[in-house]
């Protein structure tokens, strides 16, 4: 089975996307900061992910979406403020999915990210 | 000013002062009411401070200042001339600012800078300087001209209105969050009661209301949503690849309140052309214009047209229309707009009306 990984701070958001994620057939591992999201991708394969890009207090998910892109793993980015999402983020060029999406878009709009890079 | 070497008097005019004579050509003409008496009231009179300096002496020194110029900075006459200007710069004063005085004066070039300047009691200003050469009748730089001006309420009001857009951002990106977990509790709740399909109904919905506000909420202290952008956001997730809706609109705006029925009918009309009509099928287009307009009784109304072509072929209007049109019919009837639905052939052409109130 595939594994996803959803790096979102917020619980409720995080658990609807983690329903919407399995119902297509993937196994979820949720993180709440970049420390964790890194630490999973560090122990396992991981074969997508979906990236909340403000995680509070100003931090973003930059660190989570470099590892990712220099690994060469597809993800998609959530946010409801694209003017946040910053140079660097923009210049690995992965899709962006503004907030609020259904759930079932979000993980929809992944598999086809996974599809393409595949 | 005792010293008839350095009084201003005898300038030149001053439309010329700031341009070298050529030696060549004939002087302009002296300005005949240029007197002491004259010069010396002006100015005394203008709330322009004013400042010359000398560049023949060391340390291109004061060697006038005005009334206003003294109640600028709050040092007396006495405290100012024989001084380089550099004694109004403090900690914060920008040096790329400084460079720019110091290269104009170099080069004997007329700039305009704005500068954090510090009064006698320590206080801050910031002062847009104006300043320049004076040349006498020989073309010879006699004087640098400076001009001051306190611009600190124009910096504070810029201040408040970046603050406004910042704070009218992080709403916007809050409010959009809460509408995200929104849908999440819907969603899970919807699951938990065995009832996904409901929740799904129910959070389309729900999203294309949040999206209807965006505009408003990105732009907050307008206090009016341009129609436009509300309706394109409503309706962007229907068209993903953005070829489908063409948008032939205008500028208009309108009172937020009335912009929750515009979109949840709009979700609708989507939603229906997704399933049956125009967007069910890889080939159809909606075609959708606003304008103001008036109705029978005289209104000013919203009009919003949605034309559907190129769909699947319609033998008349469906016998049921669902429940999402009698939501929209109720909610526009509400704010006493009707919703018209025209089924030809090639497709729905549905017009939106909604009177404007206070217009």
């Amino acid at each position: 089975m595939k594994t996803i990984l959803v790096l979102e701070d917020e619980p409720l958001i995080a658990m609807d996307l983690r329903y919407a994620v399995e119902d297509l057939g993937f196994e979820v591992l949720a993180a709440i900061d970049n420390d964790e999201a890194l630490a999973a991708i560090e122990g396992r394969e991981v074969d997508g992910a979906i990236l909340d890009v403000s995680l509070g207090a100003g931090k973003t998910c930059e660190p989570t979406a470099s590892e990712l892109h220099a690994r060469a793993i597809p993800f998609i980015l959530h946010t409801g403020d694209l003017d946040r999402v910053g140079e660097t983020l923009r210049a690995i060029g992965a899709p962006i999915m503004p907030k609020p999406s259904p759930s079932d878009v979000v993980a929809n709009r992944l598999v086809d990210q996974m599809r393409e890079k595949t | 000013m005792a010293d008839d070497k350095h009084d201003p008097t005898y300038l030149q005019p001053f439309n010329q002062a700031h341009r070298a004579n050529k030696s060549d050509g004939s002087p302009a003409a002296p300005f005949d009411g240029a007197s002491k008496l004259l010069f010396e009231q002006a100015m005394a009179q203008t709330r322009m401070a004013v400042v010359l300096t000398d560049p023949n002496l060391p340390d291109d020194p004061i060697v006038f200042c005005n009334q206003a110029f003294q109640d600028l900075t709050g040092y007396e006459a006495s405290e100012i001339v024989g001084r380089n200007c550099r004694f109004l710069q403090g900690a914060d004063t920008d040096q790329e600012q400084v460079e720019k005085i110091r290269q104009a004066i170099r080069e004997e070039d007329v700039v305009v800078v704005e500068i954090l300047n510090y009064r006698k009691d320590g206080t801050r200003f910031w002062n847009t300087l104006h300043l320049g050469p004076i040349y006498d009748e020989n073309g010879t730089l006699k004087y640098f001209f400076g001009s001051q001006w306190d611009v600190t309420d124009i910096h504070q009001s810029r201040a408040e209105e970046h603050h406004a857009k910042a704070m009218a951002r992080e709403v916007s990106h809050r409010l959009k969050n809460v509408f995200s977990v929104i849908g999440g509790i819907v969603n899970i709740t919807g699951r938990s009661m065995d009832a996904r399909a409901v929740a799904k109904r129910i959070n389309e919905r729900v999203q294309a209301l949040g999206r209807s506000y965006e505009p408003t909420l990105d732009e907050a202290a307008l206090g009016t949503i341009g129609v436009g952008q509300a309706i394109r956001a409503v309706l962007a997730p229907y068209d993903p690849e953005g070829n489908r809706v063409k948008y032939r609109g205008n500028g208009i705006r309108t009172e937020p309140n009335a912009i929750s029925a515009i979109g949840l009918t709009l979700h609708e009309l989507a939603t229906n052309a997704t399933k049956y009509g125009a967007l069910s099928n890889d080939t159809g287009q909606v075609e959708l214009a606003w304008e103001h307009a008036r109705d029978k009784v005289g209104r000013t109304t919203i009009e919003i047209d949605w034309r559907e072509t190129g769909g699947p072929r319609i033998d008349g209007p469906p016998e049921r229309t669902g429940t999402g049109f009698n939501i929209a019919e109720t909610l526009l009837s509400h704010s006493r707009g009707v919703l018209e639905t025209d089924w030809t052939p090639e497709g729905l052409h549905a017009r939106i009306i909604l009177p404007i109130a206070n217009r």
